[in-house]
């Protein structure tokens, strides 16, 4: 993670107010505009469109479910499930559905989408997604992804994901999600360049150091997860190694019954296969202290991730209250000098039903005036907590990662130290085992 | 009857064949082929020898003609194979040297055999021919005909699924090689066998098609004796010391078996954690990339797991090459002795069958019949030969076998002595302050 420096020009001023071309100025189609925008470089996207995309009615469903193998980031073969997405626009007139899109997509896809919506709308209770594996349990035999219940159970609940999506009167109109749902290769983004759009959208002034701060605590949490199912993996296949070498001690004791100057040799021998066979179990459970250290920081990464998402709501609630200052100041302006620049529904109605008085637009200048005085100070304090904020978040960020990068290592060595016990043992049992067989 | 009880037994040290009496020498027998067992001269005839000479079979062309070595360092080369153990040695046979032949009708691998000897039988000091797999199995098949009476070594497995495993890869002509060579050397540590003039044309001959397709039964009287056995006699009791062979080989095939499923399922385990820890180990990279100051150490400990999976392949390979063939080895071999057991029970059933003929005959003369005086010789001296050869298989296999698991023990030794040298290396590395930056 990079330390830039604090940003003195990066002070919490209000955003240069942008002309905005919808007929409704709510907040719900600002919200849609940029994030139609945030996907594509050329602003030409008709993001109209795109927005009574969902005002049609559709139905999603989650289909099937196909097992598939392939080969995943590292380059390694992999089995895993992949899920048909059906996409049917509902014609208004005769309720016939017509099917508009179907793709398939694997549980990491739907992930990725999910972590994209928890990064766009802090706000909100995104909703969850199905459970999608018992959690790093190593010694599990019955985890088993590819069970067919486990995979229906998962393919109703991805099913509930998108429709709760689709419901959700905000989360539907996110252009991601539509390209979700249409687009094959579009959304098969790398989590770090989805998160570099991050910063350009919704907060316009973020802190940088907040945003690549965010940026490292996904990308932790992910490779710390990554790693932990690996680890657990590696564990499960090592204990196989070192069970099966149990059953030499049985076969040479019952071999060395029909020997006579190859006996003691082969059946002391097979007392060492027995004694390897059973360190394992002591070796597996202190690398469960690893495993346990390196899971306090996939979920410290989640604490960071939370610190960073409060400086983004304030700042983002700093830059709406600064943008509805502007607003209103302009309004102020407006009325005063008679000019309209502004599109607002108090204008269009003004046009369409006559003029108000002088009276009613001098009540109307007197409670702007009030609020923009309101307003100011708002914004002052605001400015202000936000910048104790950085500050203060700042300070214990810097302890965290001097903390981290200590614990960390302190980890690393002990797992070394754990790794060299290990094969000293392995040494020591076959050395003993060997000088069993020299004397058969 | 023929003279008095049989003569030096063919089994008691190295003697030349033509010195040696064979025990049912004289006899009028019928079944007796030629008059003594002088090999015919012709076989011996002497071979001119020279690799420009060497004419291969199916007119293939070597790969490259190969020098016979120097006397001095093949008896070096082969003294540091053989298991010296104070018996002066005169005959040393290597197999080396694989060489791919291709060929319209087909592909194959030829051998370079190298033998030196001092022995009279032997016209040259030192010979080199190239074999195949094929004479190898017309050599095993002949010593089974014509020493009926001892074990003969086990070849590697004639047939190899294609497909499944690559006939022509180096690790299976390697495996195959050392194996040839065992079967070879085990021939020649045999006071009997490695007097077999099959053995000899084998070492030899410039042009082994030839000799093969003359098609002369070399048999000696034994074997040609044994050959003649009729089979459908119920043995009455098998002699305490042959059922406990018997028994003793299944109790041991048993247990290879077991032996082997273990390895191979050893291996397969090794394998899959091998796959796990060529993912694992790049993580570690991955995450480094993340960081500052611990991307060294994160660095540092995926290059250690890198080379802990390094030595776990070298370990998986060695042990599917070196371990598990031998295993396979002793399987086929105790297969063998089996049948070898079980013709002497024939031999044995037969003589008692015409034992018990005669004395229901009732005959007042007390002098036994010639054929039936034969048969007991020929079941005494069966009995001798495999009584010797069990022996001899025992030494060698418990020598083979100490030799075989010292050798697991250490491959296993050596993969944790490379990891344990990883991951010490890596402690300093860890323990580095990092200067501030």
């Amino acid at each position: 993670m990079e330390q830039a420096p604090p940003d003195p020009e990066r002070q919490l001023q209000p955003a240069p107010l942008e002309p905005l071309g919808c007929p409704d100025a709510g907040l719900g189609a600002a919200v849609g505009k940029e994030a139609a925008g945030a996907g594509e470089e050329d602003s030409g996207v008709d993001t109209m469109t795109h927005n009574n995309f969902w005002l049609k009615k559709i139905e999603i469903s989650v289909s099937e479910a196909e097992k598939r193998t392939g080969r995943n980031a590292m380059n390694m073969q992999e089995t895993y499930t992949a899920y048909l997405i059906e996409t049917r626009s509902v014609e208004h007139t005769d309720g016939q559905s017509v099917l508009t899109d179907s793709l398939w997509r694997r549980y990491s896809e739907f992930e990725l989408l999910r972590n994209y919506l928890l990064v766009y709308y802090p706000h909100i209770v995104v909703p969850p997604l199905p459970e999608k594996r018992a959690e790093f349990v190593w010694h599990k035999l019955s985890a088993d992804n590819m069970d067919p219940d486990f995979v229906e159970r998962r393919r109703i609940g991805l099913e509930n994901f998108l429709l709760r999506i689709a419901s959700h009167p905000i989360l539907c109109r996110d252009k991601i999600f539509y390209l979700f749902l249409t687009q094959v290769f579009f959304f098969y983004l790398a989590d770090s360049r989805l998160k570099a759009l991050n910063a350009t959208f919704r907060v316009k002034n973020p802190d940088k150091r907040f945003t690549d701060l965010k940026h490292y605590s996904d990308e932790l949490q992910s490779v710390i997860s990554h790693l932990l199912r690996v680890r657990a993996r590696v564990a499960d296949r090592l204990y196989g190694v070192y069970k099966v070498h149990g059953n030499y001690g049985r076969v040479f004791s019952e071999w060395s019954a029909i020997e006579k100057e190859m006996g003691d040799g082969l059946q002391s021998a097979g007392h060492h296969m027995d004694v390897y066979a059973s360190s394992i179990d002591d070796i597996l459970e202190d690398e469960e202290h690893y495993a346990d250290q390196l899971k306090e920081y996939l979920f410290y990464a989640e604490a960071l991730r939370a610190v960073c998402r409060k400086h983004e709501l304030m700042q983002y609630d700093l830059e709406m209250a600064a943008q509805d200052l502007a607003s209103k100041k302009q309004q102020c302006e407006e009325l005063a000098t008679g000019t309209v620049r502004t599109f607002s529904l108090k204008g269009m109605t003004t046009k369409l039903f006559g003029q108000e008085t002088p009276e009613q637009r001098e009540a109307r200048i007197k409670v702007l005036e009030e609020q923009i005085n309101e307003g100011e100070q708002q914004l002052k304090s605001k400015n202000l907590e936000g910048r104790e904020f950085v500050k203060n978040a700042w300070a214990d960020i810097e302890r965290f990662k001097e903390q981290k990068n200590r614990d960390l290592k302190e980890a690393l060595i002990s797992y070394a130290v754990m790794q060299i016990s290990m094969c000293k043992k392995g040494i020591q049992v076959w050395t003993n085992a060997k000088e069993c067989f020299s004397k058969m | 009857m023929a003279g008095g009880p049989p003569k030096a037994l063919p089994s008691t040290g190295p003697h030349s064949l033509r010195d040696m009496p064979h025990p049912l020498a004289g006899s009028s027998s019928e079944e007796a082929v030629g008059g003594d067992s002088t090999p015919s001269p012709d076989l011996l005839m002497a071979r001119s020898f020279g690799d420009k000479d060497l004419i291969l079979p199916n007119g293939g062309t070597p790969a490259g003609t190969s020098s016979p070595a120097s006397s001095s360092s093949l008896l070096n080369r082969l003294q540091l194979d053989d298991d010296i153990d104070g018996e002066t040695r005169d005959l040393f046979v290597i197999v080396d040297d694989p060489k791919k032949h291709v060929c319209t009708m087909e592909t194959y691998i030829t051998y370079r055999i190298t033998t030196k000897s001092t022995r009279v039988e032997f016209d040259l000091p030192e010979y080199s021919v190239r074999r195949r797999y094929q004479d190898f199995d017309w050599l095993r098949s002949k010593l089974e005909e014509s020493q009926p009476t001892h074990l003969i070594p086990p070849l590697p497995e004639k047939f190899v699924v294609k497909g499944v495993v690559d006939r022509f890869s180096e690790e299976f002509v390697e495996t195959r090689r050392k194996a040839l060579d065992k079967f070879l050397k085990r021939i020649t540590d045999h006071p009997v066998l490695s007097f077999n003039e099959h053995f000899n044309v084998f070492l030899t001959a410039k042009d082994l098609n030839a000799y093969k397709k003359q098609g002369i039964a070399l048999l000696t009287r034994m074997g040609e004796s044994v050959k003649h056995v009729t089979g459908g006699y119920k043995l009455r009791t098998r002699p305490l010391e042959f059922a406990a062979i018997g028994d003793y080989l299944d109790t041991f095939a048993l247990k290879l078996g077991t032996i082997d499923r273990i390895a191979q399922r050893i291996i397969k385990e090794e394998i899959e954690y091998l796959v796990e820890l060529r993912e694992y180990g790049p993580v570690y990279s991955t995450w480094s990339t993340l960081e500052g100051e611990l991307a060294e150490p994160l660095e540092g400990v995926s290059a250690c797991i890198g080379n802990c999976s390094t030595a776990l392949e070298e370990l998986t390979d060695d042990m599917t090459e070196d371990f598990l063939p031998v295993l396979r080895e002793y399987i086929l071999y105790s297969d063998s002795m089996k049948s070898v057991l079980k013709k002497r029970d024939q031999v044995q059933a037969e003589y008692e069958a015409k034992l018990e003929a005669v004395a229901l005959r009732k005959e007042d003369r007390p002098k036994v019949p010639a054929d039936v005086e034969k048969c007991q010789d020929r079941m005494e001296c069966f009995n001798a030969d495999l009584k010797a050869d069990m022996e001899r298989w025992q030494n060698n296999k418990r020598q083979d076998f100490r030799q075989l698991l010292m050798g697991m023990a250490d491959k296993n030794i050596q993969y944790y002595e490379k990891c344990l040298m990883a991951w010490e290396s890596i402690i300093p590395l860890l323990q580095e302050k990092q200067e501030a930056k």
